[in-house]
């Protein structure tokens, strides 16, 4: 069938309005965070379940991919539509359904901004813990899609575990409940598989979340070093204290200077590195956490702790840790945000390594990270009209990932597979490893429409089956 | 068939560790026993059942061996005893990992050295072992602060169907490297595979514990309290409510019910929360007994096995929706009443998931008890949740399914199922809708 049938045919479903094929349009919707580009040949937007799954029915019949997109905020490619075919942008799927207090639980359109669940939540009392540096723009079912979490996943968990139900549309456009309200609902944990997928097993049309009551107390703490291996060093002296704060932030010179040149937030501009540490729960240990902390600190070389004051320091603090990426466009043209996990005892030896593959590639790599989790960004800065730089880029970001891989850790913390990373999978992977998750692919998505080209690196010929 | 595998698995772990019949799973007799050393050797193992087309039931502890529906067919019981090593410690990065033999228990006291935890506290605890726990994804009354396995597992090495091994997750907390293959293995009970070693992430240890427990004249005013300490501040470890009849197992004075709170962390927190909650209790109508350190944990030992090692139980787990957990001891009670039977039941009281035991036994009262536990099922499902058995004759299982109604999903489980292990020899039956 011809490509007007395929789009006659969406434009019946949704709406001629709500069908996206004009040349310009198009253009706006093949690229997102990463550096590749790949045109679709419709954008949909849809308003529900249903819709989300005629469409998809309707790209079975065409035999055209599909890649549901929200605030297109993920960094590694992962909505770009490799295959053309459609977009599904959910991004006007975003309602709050229904918040349950009394059984903990919030239920969510997919196209809700993370922080909007958050302020809806705040008034009653409760949270919704993942909070991903971008959840002004993120969407839960890019949370959900990702499994992209935030500085909170130190000390309780990631996203997968506060999703407890899902309706997803499947791959050939049937509609399933996974999980539900209950615990441990029987069967194969399907929410758990589907959680990270990255729009390969399908998409998720409602989130089923668990709320949590917020803390007592709070207490931001702001500490100063000359030296990054200083600072990397105290995340793992604050952890074997026996201390688990709710987040452990660290952020390097050049992100320092890039975040008070946007955002005059009073941070030190003289200083090599700053942890941004935050300890919660019940009020009444909180000061004596503090102050152990502070001392661990400057017994680790710290030349300065801060402790904010009010919420309005604290505000302030935490509006240059979620605005680093946005800062750092003031350094360069472009910038590729490399995500890799290691141990936590690793960083010292891991953010030395990055400087090196700097100075090889004559690069610059500003670092802003979750420290607790072991989850470092390295943002390789560059311009994109420098084709030589580009390539090295690419080359340094790969070697990056290697070090991750080779210290034990790996080759993405929260921003997934997508295009960027089909190749490092093998860094951490065996052939049979891939196969297994393969096998799960195939077995939701025999076509191979949902998202394809993601995740999955070329096959080895030896393990055709 | 038989002769030719015996052999063939004597050929990999050595004479003296074949053996035949295998102890009965449910009333079906495997044919064969076998307990491999290695990692390795349970590859070549599953390899040569896969070769044998003979179906292999993993087992560990054998603390969930009565969960689900008995065997479809029983040809090889693998015991994973011999699998007991910690692979790598690290515990500066908080984390560990050890083969699926290893006991919970024998972890647990091995990470107390470094003063770290793993916070998990499933029924009959002594015996659980790694790999039947991540299998069968039992759950104790710290699942309120803590979570489940799903929660604490970053890594795991499968030995799927057909023998070959793979690794799932890795050993950092954040991990999106392709698909969380974890989650596929965690509760499937070992029928996609046999897991052989799992990665936990650990907690450091908490300076203090202890436990206050209350007695309350009846479930109202027990529940109230319940409802009390969700809208609070406070972060008690668990809170168990304990029915009359359960209460009564405890011990203390008859026709009270009991209400327990466990709590951890810093001098300060737990100083704090022990005067909260003894206000609470007594605000309530209730009474408050402080136990600390050691005695708080035989306490709550006591607590998390109280339906543990009865004879020939009935023992089912029920999950609701928390709202929900009320009315469900309720009607476990009136129920089992109205049967004839008591029932025991005590109750994750913050998480919605509760445990009914009915006594006595089933074999004299086999149609009453089917008829509670299918009023039971009706009612938790209605409520949007579950009841699973855990335990019950063979008689009683022919006549009630383990799991239930099929969850949402479950043809796209059946065709995982088929996917992983095509000739389905992988513990066959015993899962939900016949898996």
């Amino acid at each position: 069938m011809s490509e007007q049938a395929f789009i006659r045919d969406l434009r019946e479903i949704v709406g001629g309005s709500n069908v996206l094929a004009s040349s310009v349009d198009l253009q706006l919707y093949q690229y997102d965070g990463y550096l590749e580009e790949h045109r679709p040949e419709a954008v949909v937007f849809v308003q529900s379940t249903e819709e989300v799954a005629k469409v998809v029915q309707c790209c079975n019949r065409h035999g055209r991919p599909f890649v549901p997109r929200g605030g297109g905020t993920n960094l590694t490619g992962g909505t770009i539509p490799f295959g053309g075919g459609a977009v599904i942008e959910m991004i006007r799927m975003n309602r709050l359904l229904e918040i349950d207090i009394p059984n903990l639980r919030a239920r969510v359109q997919p196209g809700m901004f993370n922080l909007e669940l958050g302020n809806a939540l705040a008034p009653l009392g409760y949270q919704f813990i993942p909070d991903p540096a971008s959840q002004k723009a993120a969407t839960l079912g890019g949370n959900v899609a990702e499994n992209a979490g935030g500085p909170h996943c130190f000390k309780y968990g990631v996203t997968s575990n506060h999703v407890l139900g899902l309706t997803v549309v499947l791959p050939d456009g049937r509609v399933e409940k996974l999980g539900g309200k209950a615990a441990d609902i029987p069967g194969f944990d399907l929410t758990g598989l589907f959680v990270g997928s990255e729009g390969t097993l399908g998409i998720c049309t409602e989130v089923l979340v668990k709320v949590v009551r917020q803390t007592e107390s709070v207490k931001t703490l702001l500490a100063i070093y000359d030296s990054i291996e200083e600072g990397s060093e105290t995340v793992s002296a604050i952890v074997a204290a026996g201390m688990v704060p709710a987040t452990l932030e660290m952020m390097d010179q050049l992100v320092i200077h890039a975040v008070e040149a946007s955002l005059h937030c009073g941070l030190p501009m003289d200083c090599a590195t700053l942890l941004l540490i935050e300890v919660d729960g019940l009020r009444d240990d909180l000061e004596s956490q503090a102050a152990a902390i502070s001392d661990l600190c400057r017994a680790h070389g710290a030349r300065e702790v801060r402790v904010a004051k009010d919420d309005a320091e604290r505000a302030l603090l935490w509006a240059g840790r979620r605005g680093a990426f946005g800062a750092v466009a003031r350094l360069a043209p472009s910038f590729l945000v490399c995500d890799g996990t290691v141990p936590r005892t690793a960083l010292p030896q891991v953010l030395k390594k990055v400087s090196q593959v700097a100075a090889k590639y004559d690069l610059r790599i500003p670092n802003v990270f979750h420290a607790g989790d072991g989850n470092l960004h390295p943002l390789i800065l560059f311009d994109w009209r420098d084709a030589d730089m580009k390539a090295r880029v690419l080359k340094a970001g790969m070697e990056i990932l290697s070090l991750c891989a080779e210290l034990g850790g790996t080759i993405s913390g929260e921003h997934g597979v997508g295009l960027e990373k089909l190749d490092a999978m093998r860094l951490v992977m065996s052939e049979a490893d891939i196969q297994a998750q393969r096998r799960v692919k195939t077995t939701f998505d025999p076509a191979n429409l949902a998202n394809p080209g993601k995740i999955f690196p070329a096959k080895e010929v030896a393990c055709e089956r | 068939m038989n002769a030719e595998l015996r052999s063939r698995l004597e050929s990999i772990v050595g004479p003296g560790l074949v053996y035949g019949p295998g102890e009965p799973v449910d009333g079906v007799r495997p044919t064969l026993a076998v307990r491999p050393g290695t990692q390795d050797e349970v590859s070549a193992v599953v390899r040569a059942c896969a070769e044998a087309g003979a179906a292999m039931i993993p087992l560990g502890g054998g603390t969930s061996l009565g969960l689900g529906n008995p065997p479809a067919r029983a040809d090889v019981l693998v015991h994973l005893d011999r699998l007991d090593r910690v692979v790598e410690w690290d515990p500066a990065n908080l984390c560990i990992s050890a083969e699926a033999g290893m006991r919970l228990e024998a972890l647990q006291a091995l990470v107390a050295k470094d003063r770290t935890v793993l916070p998990l506290d499933p029924p009959g605890l002594r015996r659980v072992t790694l790999g039947g726990m991540v299998a069968a994804n039992p759950s104790g009354p710290c699942r309120l602060q803590y979570g489940t396995v799903r929660d604490w597992v970053l890594g795991m090495r499968v030995v799927l169907p057909d023998g070959e091994r793979i690794h799932c997750g890795g050993r950092v907390i954040k991990n999106v490297s392709g698909y969380d293959m974890n989650k596929l293995f965690i509760r499937s009970l070992g029928c996609l595979g046999i897991i052989t070693e799992v990665t936990f992430k650990l907690l450091p240890m908490p300076a203090r514990r202890a436990a206050v427990i209350g007695r309350f004249p009846d479930a109202a005013t027990a529940w109230a309290v319940v409802g009390r300490t969700l809208a609070s501040f406070l972060l008690p470890e668990a809170l168990e409510f304990l029915n009359v009849e359960a209460a009564q197992l405890l011990g203390g004075p008859p026709g009270t019910c009991v209400l327990a709170v466990s709590l951890s962390g810093s001098s300060e927190t737990v100083d704090r929360q022990v005067r909260d909650f003894t206000g609470f209790f007594q605000d309530g109508g209730g009474t408050a007994d402080v136990l600390q350190e050691a005695a708080a944990s035989r306490a709550w030992e006591g607590i998390r096995d109280l339906l543990e090692g009865a004879y020939d139980p009935i023992l089912c787990r029920i999950a609701v929706p928390l709202s929900a957990t009320p009315a469900l001891v309720a009607a476990a009670e009136g129920m089992a009443r109205e049967a004839g039977l008591k029932a025991v039941v005590t109750a994750h009281a913050a998480t919605g998931v509760l445990r009914v035991l009915l006594a006595p036994g089933a074999d004299p009262h086999p149609g009453e008890a089917l008829m509670v536990l299918e009023g039971l099922r009706r009612e938790a499902e209605a409520a949007e949740g579950s009841l699973v058995l855990e335990a019950a004759p063979r008689s009683l299982k022919a006549r009630f399914d383990a799991w239930g109604t099929p969850p949402g999903g479950v043809d796209m489980m059946k065709r995982l199922k088929t996917e992983f292990d095509p000739l389905g020899i992988c513990n066959p039956g015993r899962f939900v809708a016949g898996i």
